[in-house]
């Protein structure tokens, strides 16, 4: 017995001709991906702006209004990568027999194959990698080694980078797919699923999985989102992200000798939860959005930061750093931009639906602001310094 | 339509470039486990869930009658894409043990409802379903292998 040959395994290799389904062809392949394109660029878009929304620069005017804003890109951006997962397969299965194109056997053609399927090789690896990643993150489970953060944002460039290349070399074969009709003579007659067909199932597929997921951000679907991640419910009616025990707040939270620290320059005000009860508090309608995409409104009940600045002495507009009792975890501190502090709405909240914050809720005082990422709306604070 | 392909393409390598610098200070062991999810999400599509689509296919296309197989196909492109979208919460990973407010939905069962649900709708059609004429052969069966 000898060992097969490059030949042998080339000729049992399937090639593109042998792949006689109609319901492939441009027409398809150019209308599945435009909406890919835009689901993507979408997703490029809202994805920034979290990274935006994040780490506050100074020259873009992020600040409390609207209170939603977050809810609604961050929602988008998570309800439509789930919604691209069906496109991105069909577009993958529409162009599969072309993976199968012998190379050209003239050198000169070999460097511009080489160069196209290697870009193609980026778009396809990069694709799959920012809608896994994100899938396995909005369920919080890391089976890797890298900053999922930082590594969605890096590849999310690539992959859009590719997709612009992607789009230069094909733009005639996706003007000419879309300017044709869906059926063509070979596709009317035969048998298999027409390219109608394979587009009105993708659609129903896609917006399947909308409906069916994206009741942890649209309210009026919770009960239909049956493989949401949440179920929206949760102690005091919220869903909670981190818990105490989980983030090792729990010791210092649960602390009955408890005092909140108010730092500014060298003056240092200790208050108790009760002094802070005892000041004007405030009550306001305030969702909590998580980067996961999930979102819900609650009542908040506390104490104006813009207050407790003024109680320490320091000038109002001023940026607040909020430190946190946990132990375990990213996030034990964040910032509150002078815009934000300014706005009555950002609180020191002590109560959530009308009840005292549960321990998992932030107990005994959290952030809450308009138009922030959950992670921010710190919870179990020990301690706010104005940065005069 | 020369000058918009260019522009494109300019802009597409300056992205994927940005997007690269990005990476500049990922350590060793970071960069490797995001080559193995790179690499491997291409592995496990064109060499896995790719061809058993296809002999899927093949198969389908022999042992059922022409409509029958179309409405098939379409059922099985609703269901099997579905069904990876809403892998993540199947796989009974991620999520936290002293959490319940995550990942606290019959998963399992909702996903057999939804299997269901595409069977009998696809039944329904392939019953219904007006006939078409038979002319030629679908889904690619191998004329050299």
């Amino acid at each position: 017995m000898r060992l097969p040959r490059v030949e042998d395994i080339e000729k049992r290799l399937p090639r593109p001709e042998d792949f006689t389904a109609r319901s492939r062809g441009p027409a398809t392949t150019a209308r599945v991906g435009s909406a890919l394109g835009i689901a993507f660029g979408i997703c490029f878009l809202t994805g920034l702006w979290s990274h935006a929304q994040y780490t506050t620069p100074g020259w873009l005017p992020i600040g409390p209004d609207p209170a939603w804003l977050y809810r609604v890109t961050q929602g988008t951006h998570v309800a439509t990568g789930i919604a691209s997962v069906p496109l991105l397969l069909v577009k993958l299965w529409s162009v599969y027999p072309r993976f199968f194109i012998r190379p050209p056997r003239a050198r000169r053609d070999r460097l511009v194959d080489v160069l196209e399927r290697a870009s193609i090789g980026v778009l396809v690896a990069a694709a799959i990698f920012m809608l896994t990643s994100g899938l396995l993150n909005v369920v919080q489970w890391y089976p890797w080694e890298f900053s999922f953060r930082r590594t969605h944002e890096a590849v999310a460039w690539v992959a859009i980078g590719a997709l612009l290349v992607h789009i230069a070399v094909k733009l005639p074969v996706i003007r000419e797919g879309l300017g044709a009709s869906v059926e063509d003579e070979a596709t009317v007659d035969a048998e298999g699923p027409s390219r109608r067909a394979v587009l009105r199932g993708v659609t129903v597929a896609s917006g399947v999985a909308l409906v069916l997921t994206v009741g942890q951000t649209v309210p009026l679907l919770r009960r239909i989102s049956v493989f949401g991640v949440r179920d929206g419910d949760g102690p005091q009616g919220l869903p909670v992200n981190r818990t105490a025990r989980a983030a090792g707040a729990t010791r210092a939270a649960s602390d009955p000798a408890f005092t909140l620290k108010l730092k500014a320059g060298g003056r240092i005000v200790s208050v108790t939860r009760d002094e802070l009860a005892k000041l004007p508090q405030r009550t306001h309608r305030l969702p909590i959005a998580c980067v996961e995409g999930w979102s819900r409104n609650a009542v908040w009940t506390g104490v104006s930061v813009q207050d407790l600045v003024a109680l320490v002495g320091a000038p109002s507009g001023s940026t607040v750093t909020v430190r946190s009792m946990q132990t375990r975890g990213a996030f034990r501190t964040s910032e509150l931009p002078g815009n934000f502090v300014d706005d009555p709405r950002t609180l020191l909240a002590l109560e959530l639906n009308g009840e005292p914050l549960s321990l998992d809720h932030g107990y005994p005082c959290r952030i809450i602001a308009p138009n922030r990422p959950g992670v921010l709306q710190t919870k179990w604070v020990r301690e706010l310094e104005v940065r005069t | 339509m020369r000058a918009v392909r260019l522009l494109l393409v300019l802009v597409g390598v300056g992205f994927g470039l940005w997007g690269v610098w990005l990476m500049r200070d990922f350590t060793s062991d970071q960069l490797i486990s995001m080559g193995t999810w790179l690499v491997g999400g291409v592995i496990l599509h064109d060499a896995v869930i790719a061809p058993v689509t296809v002999l899927l296919g093949v198969v389908a296309a022999r042992v059922l009658p022409g409509r029958t197989y179309a409405v098939a196909a379409i059922a099985f492109l609703v269901w099997a894409t579905l069904t990876v979208t809403v892998a993540n919460v199947l796989s009974g990973q991620g999520g936290k043990p002293d959490n319940d407010t995550v990942l606290n939905r019959p998963y399992g069962l909702s996903w057999l409802i939804l299997t269901a649900v595409v069977v009998i709708a696809a039944l329904g059609m392939a019953r219904f379903r007006p006939k078409t004429p038979h002319t030629s052969a679908a889904e690619g069966s191998p004329t050299n292998g």
